[in-house]
């Protein structure tokens, strides 16, 4: 299966990769440093509000 | 180097001074060459090599030619002066003999023939004499050529005048000695690496290599120079800019070279030379280029303001990181040191390689800017990386709030040992988490509450993280580890993960973010199969005393659609339809009306619609204008609202369109809405429409007959009979539920459904995850459009 690598935005596959879903050990990196340091957020805004509020009918 | 002659045109027995004691070598060749394996025998053809290309250095060769013979010798040719032939004064023999036979002389002793040299340490080529079965050595200098044989080092006769000639040189044939060496075959690898770094290293020099065993040939002739060392090292690698960089300097007699070129790999690649000695373990020219490269980068990236981020500078092995570099230098008396004898001791050198790599390379940023950038911008990544690793090294290893067990005190584990046994929800907020708790089967089931950490960014943006905390909590409790090198499924402490969130948009936030999480740092665990989502009921309905969980929005609608089609009965294709019959009809009509209000979204006209599907255009009817204006005047006809424009022509596609407006509605009747998968769609779903033949429906009901006038009207109705006597509560957090009917609905391993992630669903989280992550903002957008029906369960 071919993948992006999310960091780097290079192709690269899922099978026979031990640092997938990256293309290398650097990018695996410096996507766990980016957990452990707060800088992954899902930015939340108004519209997102409104979508909470829609039921179904 | 070529025509820059940096020697004497005389080179006779007066430059050959001598330093006796040959017999030595035969005795101890490992103190000469190295060793009598496969090093040392290269060694001797190197020696030979080496004369000839000083020969090159010195201005006056331009061909070398070496030769593997069928018995295992070896021929070496340059077009060089030719040793010398005069008979040396202090000797009475000719000077070539002196050269041939005794240790430590040649003209590389006294810097008058020879300015700078490689040689090997001055062994010369007497070693190679000494330890050589035999030996030829011929010599053409001023139109005669000589000729003398050895044998194991010494001559079987003077050295003879053989004939005439009208080129020059030196040809040196020589077989290793049996009684010295254990390995007589010379390698045709060897042999080429080491020569094709000596055309790389003496741009222009020619050195041409055939095997007489093989009949295999190949010429080394650089025009490059170290350019092209630098493009041939990087030959199967992606360069991040196209040409290598070129360095080249001369201060207080000692010429520098350097070029160096990044490619998108991480490795450092530094060969580094003094005098075509290949110094493995580098020296001061090593020394200084680094420390001047570092210097270098750092003062242009914090002067070009590409280091606001970075707190300290940039440190040199991450601005080595992907480098490919030669350093060649040439020097009068190198000094070797180290084990090996190939580290360069000269001190003054690192000041002159400094200064002429702090002066070139700056010059040379300056002036390519866009080269200069990506050379930062790799520099920087390493950085991160570096800082990364660092960040998550520490994260694990931090004890932080953990219990006797070393397990976090935020875990309610299960009794059971066993991961194939033992389930991890993963609940979100504390207060599901309690009653995740109080539900659970203690045995099996454990709790790892986990609050997503929401940070108020701006007065109404909330953005939502898994705060670091959280993620060494997960990581703790699962057991497994973290990072490239640590993370080991086989330790994880659950074989079922199961992530248990709000139904709402929070929710899914964090389910996405935990996804993605698992994806790209565990993907292990989404490959093994052990990682869940939890399926909590959306809906409890009650009506009178019975309650119902409903799962999802389709099966509340099968159950709403049920309940009224007991009570109605509807007009399907002139026959009054009821009970089971109806559910496909209305089902059709359901989704008829959620694409309209999904085109209404989109300011297009519904009624519009319902003509235009009324009227059975497609595609075709587009092309011919007559029939096009035929159906606009039906449409006009229908309703006198409609404000149809001019008929324009559509050149790329040779059909006809129109704009039509109604109020605030604006539709572009052509080729490209008529053709897109929506309205094709909703030209499928319009068969109810028909069935259900012309308004007004008549609608048979329990208090009569109802006629209502529109659609969407009769939908609303038949939801709303359904709806009387309902009780409907919608479960937006896990928390509305007490720990019996979160047991009950949800943890339940007799009665809950659990969704398995699959890699193809964390692949697409992973993407939802960087739409909303927010970091280009118009998709972002788009998808919350676009995905605005879905976003309420975005069950992947």
């Amino acid at each position: 299966m071919q993948i992006i690598c999310p960091i780097c935005k290079k192709k690269t596959t899922w099978e026979e990769n031990p640092y997938k879903p990256f293309c290398s050990e650097r990018c695996k990196l410096i996507d766990l440093g980016k957990w452990v340091s707060d800088e992954y957020k899902i930015e939340g805004d108004v519209e997102n509000t409104e979508n909470k509020e829609q039921g179904a009918e | 180097m070529e025509n820059n002659k940096n020697g004497n045109e005389s080179y006779t027995a007066e430059d050959i001074k001598v330093l006796k004691g040959l017999d030595a070598v035969r005795k101890r060749p490992a103190m000469y060459i190295g060793s009598t394996g496969i090093e040392g025998l290269h060694h001797l053809a190197y020696e030979v090599v080496d004369n000839s290309v000083d020969e090159s250095l010195a201005g006056f060769c331009k061909n070398v030619d070496v030769i593997i013979h069928l018995d295992g010798s070896c021929t070496v040719i340059d077009d060089g002066r030719g040793i010398p032939t005069d008979i040396h004064t202090e000797e009475g023999r000719s000077a070539a003999e002196v050269v041939l036979t005794e240790l430590h002389a040649g003209g590389k002793f006294e810097s008058k023939a020879y300015r700078i040299s490689g040689g090997l340490h001055g062994v010369g080529v007497s070693v190679v004499n000494a330890l050589s079965e035999w030996l030829d050595v011929e010599i053409k200098q001023n139109g005669t050529v000589y000729q003398q044989h050895y044998e194991r080092g010494n001559p079987t006769g003077p050295l003879t005048v053989v004939g005439k000639t009208k080129g020059r040189g030196t040809k040196i044939t020589f077989k290793p000695d049996s009684e010295v060496f254990e390995i007589l075959e010379f390698s045709w690898d060897i042999l080429s690496q080491r020569l094709r770094e000596l055309a790389f290293l003496n741009r222009g020099l020619k050195i041409a290599l055939s095997d007489e065993r093989t009949e295999k040939n190949q010429v080394f002739h650089y025009s490059g120079g170290i350019i092209s060392f630098v493009e041939h090292l990087n030959k199967n690698k992606t360069p991040i800019h196209p040409k290598p960089v070129y360095i080249s300097g001369e201060k207080e007699d000692i010429i520098v070279e350097i070029a160096l070129q990044y490619n998108d790999g991480y490795a450092e690649n530094l060969y580094t030379f003094a005098n075509n000695i290949n110094t493995r373990e580098g020296g001061t020219h090593l020394i200084g280029f680094k420390s001047a490269l570092t210097r270098t980068v750092n003062s242009y990236a914090t002067s070009s303001g590409l280091l606001k981020d970075s707190k300290e500078g940039l440190s040199g092995d991450d601005i080595r990181e992907g480098l490919t570099a030669v350093i060649n230098v040439k020097l009068m008396n190198p000094q070797f040191e180290g084990q090996t004898k190939m580290k360069l001791g000269n001190s003054e050198i690192k000041g002159i390689v400094e200064s002429i790599v702090n002066d070139t390379l700056g010059t040379y940023l300056e002036e390519n800017p866009s080269v200069a950038r990506k050379i930062v911008e790799k520099a920087l990544q390493a950085a991160r990386a570096r800082e990364a690793a660092r960040k998550a090294k520490e994260l694990t290893r931090r004890k932080g709030a953990l219990e006797d067990t070393g397990l976090p005190g935020k875990l309610a584990d299960c009794s059971e040992k066993d991961a194939a046994l033992s389930e991890l929800f993963i609940v979100e907020g504390d207060s599901a988490g309690g009653s995740a708790k109080q539900g659970r089967d203690r045995r099996t089931q454990a709790i790892l509450p986990l609050r997503g950490k929401i940070l108020n960014v701006e007065k109404a943006r909330f953005d939502k993280m898994l705060g670091s905390e959280e993620i060494r909590i997960l990581i703790t409790a699962l057991g497994t580890s973290i990072g490239p090198e640590d993370f080991d499924i086989s330790k994880i402490r659950y074989h079922k993960v199961i992530l248990m969130t709000d139904a709402d948009v929070d929710g899914a936030h964090i389910r996405t973010l935990l996804l993605t999480f698992f994806y790209r740092q565990m993907p292990q665990v989404i490959e093994k199969g052990y990682l869940y989502i939890a399926q909590p009921p959306l809906f409890k309905v009650k009506k009178g005393k019975t309650e119902k969980y409903i799962q999802n929005e389709t099966e509340m609608l099968g159950m709403i659609f049920e309940l009224a089609s007991d009570d109605i009965e509807v007009p399907v294709k002139g026959q009054s339809v009821k009970g089971k019959a109806l559910i496909p009809y209305l089902k059709r009509l359901y989704r008829f009306e959620r694409l309209t209000e999904w085109f209404e979204r989109r300011r297009k006209d519904p009624d519009l619609l319902q003509v235009i599907l009324s009227t059975g255009m497609n595609k075709e009817t587009l092309k011919d204008r007559r029939q096009f204006e035929e159906i606009l005047s039906r449409i006009s006809e229908k309703d006198q609202s409609m404000h149809i424009g001019e008929i324009q022509l559509d050149e790329e596609h040779q059909t006809y369109g129109v704009e039509i407006r109604r109020k605030n509605y604006k539709l572009n009747l052509d080729t490209n809405f008529l053709g897109s998968p929506e309205f094709r769609e909703l030209e499928n779903l319009f068969t109810i429409i028909r069935d259900l033949g012309d308004p007004p429906y008549k609608v048979q009901t329990k208090d009569g007959i109802k006629e209502i006038g529109k659609s969407k009207e009769l939908l609303d109705f038949v939801l709303a009979t359904a709806k009387k006597g309902l009780n409907i509560q919608r479960y937006k957090g896990l928390g509305e539920m007490n720990p019996q009917q979160l047991w009950e609905t949800t943890m339940d391993t007799e009665k809950r459904t659990l969704l398995q992630v699959t890699v193809q669903d964390s692949v697409e989280a992973d993407s939802i995850f960087t739409i909303l992550m927010g970091d280009q903002v118009e998709p972002r957008k788009e998808f919350i459009t676009t995905h605005a029906l879905e976003a309420r369960n975005i069950d992947i």
